[in-house]
């Protein structure tokens, strides 16, 4: 489902260039999950980026579902986004304007899906926020939040689910309860879960575990 | 993407407030826009049917001979309206112990065809007006004429060789200012009368008018059918020319409100600006979120242009609307001033408002709104990826080009529009100058600074591009403020100085030396304010240099030297309200013949300082060498000369005496016993001029007050859009400054000293601005005098820091109002 080949990212610095990623190598199975772990700094969401396409690399090649990613432009990788692809956020990145139910039918709207709006229900019921529908953002708590963000990245029903940190601005509890639900959907859904986390816990839980370390993986 | 989702984006869009921001910018600046051009453009075409009133037709043909009957037919072919009138000076006589000079006038039916003639049954009765005019064998006469020629209603007069019945007194005319037929006072009657009173002959001296009036296209198709066919003594009014101080007058206040509505659309411009930077900023991570979801850029893009284009209308639509509204308020809180009732204002307004919104949505907001669709979806994971830089510019230079072609569109003058731009370049050039050297100071003062200056200083620096840019715009708005309000200072000012209350409004010509002693005992006896007795000679400057000038009649060329018959006088100081502007005043009782001559005459006989003229006063030739060139107000109502000499030169020479003198409306009657006292003298009444004029001065010194507190109202808007656009970052640095225990007092104390500090900045600089192109309009579009503005260079620093900081701080009152907590998660 995703393989990446000798992947090299590096940024311009005042200091010349900056080697954030040194020739990872990566293979994920579909349906399988992946936990990449790391110290902060160490380049796993300079890896995540590129590998959901919102980045492009400097050298090397991802393969995403059959497709390689770096032959394609940035409205061809946005389709493959909404196509194909699912991504909850650390920082939940949920629009402020829009209710609960109006962010989850957001990526269906977007991809021309008809009825978003029952689509949306259903999946913010499964998450346990049938109540919350018409709630905004900002009088939900942190928990309810990035429930609200995993309904929306199920919604589309995507091959791949990327996933940023998603416990790191929750407390211990509720991010045991958002975990244990991102992996039921998952496993219900048998999409391929691709995670990065510095939480061992989190990261034992799933098949495969890559750790980063100064931009080069290992593992697993 | 599909219309409906386009659609249902924009709705959710709209709920969150930023489109209602950039919809208000719109819809204000629309309005001001609109609401400003339609009420000047009404406004001038009550303006000039007011100056059409002081001609009593749109257009006149004067002449000194009958006009062909072809010219008549011929205007009646164009569609227009007319009405023929003759005037001229003649003896009315009651009995033989009552009879007097008057300034008979006889119109036909018709007359006026713009304004009104007042009359009363009796002298001083109610009045009346509409329609009527004296009909055939009856006449109305001034007031004052009841008592002079000791007459009533129904008793009979002379003129000529006809008796007439005297049925009304005329009290005002519209071109009373105009028609002056000699001196007396007004006759008036009926034209059918003229041919049985024999006065009129082959060489009197008459004045022939035919009044015209109609559209201005069929006015100009007669103005060019008859230009050709005019001979010597024949002349076309129009309202343009009809009264060189109120023309000048209505000339300044429409260049005022020209100036006044280009400035709305710079505010417009400037408000739209703001407000779209601040959604461009706010709508960032948006578009990240969007594009992290699939979205691709066109489709973004589709969605923004959409946005903006409906935004477009419907501001457009909003601000034509509330502008409508805002020029009917203002012309009905005129209303009662308006002499005639204004035109209707048509598209244009509505057409400039709809440009307006367009330059500053495609120029301004339309730019960074594009560039947003190519925002990195990866900020969305990595929120400290900077935002592209969300206003470029050549965004500014293109949008900076677009508003001084709508400007120049707009007021139609490359000087008004230059002027401006002009102290706008200085405003910003200075500006961005300023900006740099208090940002790099600030970190050395701040460095040895107190705690709250230590705060402020350090946010003044951490967000130096930003806060330039708005202390620019600041600067901007309170420029086109403080210029708006000196211009509008000096024109009144200059008006009511043409006309102080207690200006002289009569003349008094043609006193005899020996009859001195009586006027001045005249004048001591009722109390009347005179002016100083000049002594008058008429004389004629026949050469210069020795080579003689040619005869008025013989130049052909425009502006050429010619000889000039004018009025003289000796004075042995600087006649008031003269200024030198060559050479100098000779001594008193200087025996050498000096000539001071007004600079308009110099030119036109071609002569400066130094040279020789020879001057011919009756039948005697004097040379005289020029001593000084002068300017004399032509409207300040007292006795203007074209040549003074020093006394010991004129005074040899017969001549009589002329001044000026105020009569307060219930001394009116006195002109009568002087007239009788001094039975050779002339009065030339001007109080009724006077009265009009002040009416029109007043009448636009209104106008022009509503107009001003508009576009401060505009500028007030800009300032608050300035504040808001930089909120976010300091309500979140405010509300870090709380988290981490920051009192109250430090956190509001550092807005404070910053806002001040960016209010008084912008202050000074405008004050610098305002001045250079308060300079450029008064100097080269008003034609008036320049003097610097000492108390602008206070006020505008000081009014700058008042405002700005206590808008800066108000808006930013809620950092210390809702817990620290609550802010950061809202922003």
């Amino acid at each position: 489902m995703i393989k990446v080949n000798q992947l090299l990212k590096t940024v311009p610095t005042a200091d010349g260039d900056l080697t954030i990623l040194r020739g990872v190598n990566l293979e994920i199975a579909a349906g399988a999950s992946a936990a990449i772990v790391g110290a902060s700094g160490s380049g796993k969401s300079t890896l995540l980026g590129l590998l959901a396409g919102m980045d492009v690399a400097s050298a090397g090649e991802i393969w995403l579902d059959g497709e390689c990613l770096s032959t394609l432009n940035e409205d061809e990788r946005a389709r493959l986004r909404a196509e194909k692809i699912g991504f909850v956020f650390q920082s939940f990145q949920l629009l402020p304007a829009l209710t609960a139910k109006e962010n989850v039918m957001l990526p269906l709207e977007l991809a021309g899906v008809p009825d978003a709006g029952g689509i949306a229900e259903r999946f913010l019921a499964e998450v346990g926020l049938e109540s919350r529908l018409e709630h905004y953002p900002t009088t939900l708590s942190g928990g309810e939040q990035q429930r609200v963000a995993i309904a929306r990245a199920f919604a589309r029903e995507p091959r791949i689910l990327f996933a940023d940190e998603p416990t790191g601005n929750l407390d211990t509890r509720t991010g045991e309860r958002v975990i244990d639900l991102l992996f039921d959907l998952n496993d219900r859904a048998s999409t391929t879960l691709v995670l990065v986390t510095h939480d061992e816990r989190l990261a034992e839980r799933c098949d495969d575990r890559f750790a980063m370390t100064a931009g080069e993986l290992s593992g697993p | 993407m599909r219309q409906a989702l386009t659609w249902k984006l924009l709705a959710r869009e709209w709920r969150s407030g930023e489109l209602g921001i950039l919809l208000l910018a719109l819809v204000l600046a629309v309005s001001v826009v609109v609401g400003v051009s339609s009420f000047v453009t009404r406004l001038q075409s009550a303006l000039l049917s007011e100056s059409a009133r002081f001609l009593a037709a749109d257009m006149v043909v004067v002449s000194r001979t009958p006009l062909p009957a072809q010219w008549l037919a011929e205007a009646g072919q164009m569609g227009l309206l007319s009405s023929e009138g003759v005037g001229f000076p003649s003896m009315v006589v009651a009995d033989v112990d009552h009879m007097a000079l008057v300034s008979i006038k006889a119109v036909s039916a018709g007359y006026p065809l713009r304004g009104a003639l007042q009359w009363s049954a009796e002298p001083y009765g109610v009045l009346r007006s509409g329609g009527a005019i004296p009909q055939s064998g009856e006449v109305w006469l001034a007031p004052r004429l009841f008592a002079l020629l000791d007459v009533g209603l129904g008793d009979e007069v002379i003129v000529g060789e006809t008796s007439l019945t005297v049925s009304g007194a005329v009290r005002s005319e519209p071109d009373a200012t105009t028609a002056v037929f000699g001196f007396g006072p007004r006759l008036l009657m009926n034209t059918a009368d003229i041919e049985a009173t024999g006065v009129v002959q082959p060489g009197s001296r008459v004045e022939y008018r035919l009044l015209l009036g109609g559209a201005s296209n069929a006015i100009t198709e007669f103005t060019e059918w008859v230009t050709p066919q005019l001979e010597q003594g024949q002349r076309l009014d129009s309202v343009e020319g009809s009264q060189p101080g109120i023309a000048t007058t209505l000339e300044r206040a429409q260049g005022f409100l020209l100036l006044a509505g280009s400035l709305a659309v710079v505010l417009a411009a400037a408000a739209i600006t703001l407000a779209s930077r601040r959604f461009a900023e706010r709508h960032t991570q948006y578009v990240a979120i969007l594009k992290s979801l699939g979205a691709q850029s066109h489709e973004i893009a589709q969605l923004d242009g959409r946005s903006l284009f409906w935004m477009g209308f419907a501001g457009t639509v909003i601000g034509c609307g509330i502008g409508w509204g805002l020029q009917e308020l203002f012309i009905r809180l005129l209303g009662a001033l308006l002499p005639v009732e204004p035109g209707a204002a048509g598209w244009q307004p509505a057409l400039i408002g709809a440009v307006t919104a367009g330059v500053c949505l495609v120029f301004f907001a339309w730019p960074p709104l594009r560039r947003l669709g190519q925002a990195s979806p990866l900020r969305v994971l990595r929120a400290d990826i900077g935002v592209a830089d969300v206003q470029r510019f050549r965004d500014f230079l293109l949008g900076g080009v677009s508003i001084i072609a709508l400007m120049w569109w707009y007021s139609g003058s490359a000087l008004v529009t230059a002027a401006v731009i002009t102290g706008l370049g200085v405003v910003i050039g200075l500006g961005f100058l300023a900006a740099r050297l208090l940002l790099s100071g600030g970190r050395s003062v701040g460095g040895f600074a107190g705690s709250i200056w230590r705060v402020a200083l350090a946010g003044l620096q951490r967000r130096g591009r930003a806060n330039a840019l708005q202390m620019v715009i600041f600067a901007m708005a309170i420029m086109l403020m403080l210029l708006l309000s000196v211009v509008r200072s000096s024109l009144i000012g200059q008006w009511q100085s043409q006309l102080p209350a207690d200006a002289p409004n009569h003349f008094l010509l043609n006193l005899a030396p020996e009859e001195r002693p009586s006027l001045e005992g005249f004048f001591d006896n009722h109390d009347i304010a005179s002016e100083t007795l000049y002594p008058m000679t008429r004389g004629r400057v026949v050469s210069v240099n020795e080579a003689e000038l040619p005869k008025w009649q013989e130049v052909e060329a425009e502006g050429a030297p010619r000889q000039r018959e004018a009025n003289f006088t000796w004075s042995d100081q600087l006649p008031r309200g003269n200024v030198l502007l060559a050479g100098d005043w000779w001594p008193a009782d200087s025996e050498v013949p000096w000539v001071s001559v007004e600079e308009d005459f110099a030119e036109d006989i071609g002569a400066k300082v130094g040279d020789r003229l020879a001057v011919r006063i009756g039948a005697d030739t004097l040379e005289v060498t020029v001593r000084s060139i002068r300017s004399v107000d032509w409207q300040s109502m007292r006795p203007n000369f074209f040549m003074v000499f020093p006394r010991a030169v004129l005074e040899r020479f017969p001549g009589m005496y002329m001044t000026s003198f105020r009569l307060l409306p219930e001394q009116k009657p006195l002109l009568n016993q002087l007239v009788s006292v001094l039975p050779t003298v002339t009065v030339i009444e001007l109080d009724i001029v006077i009265k009009e004029m002040r009416s029109v001065v007043d009448q636009v010194a209104r106008a022009l007050e509503l107009v001003l507190a508009v576009i401060l109202m505009a500028g007030g808007l800009v300032l608050i859009s300035g504040v808001r656009s930089s909120l976010d970052g300091r309500l979140r640095e405010s509300a870090l400054l709380r988290a981490l225990g920051a009192r109250r007092g430090l956190v509001l104390g550092a807005l404070w000293i910053e806002f001040l500090v960016l209010g008084g900045l912008a202050g000074a600089l405008a004050s610098v601005g305002a001045e250079v192109a308060a300079w450029g309009l008064q100097t080269q579009v008003f034609e008036m005098t320049w003097a610097p503005t000492p108390l602008m260079w206070c006020l505008g620093p000081l009014a700058g820091a008042v405002i700005v900081g206590a808008l800066g701080v108000w808006s930013c009152r809620r950092v210390v109002r809702v817990p620290p907590i609550v802010l950061l998660r809202e922003v």
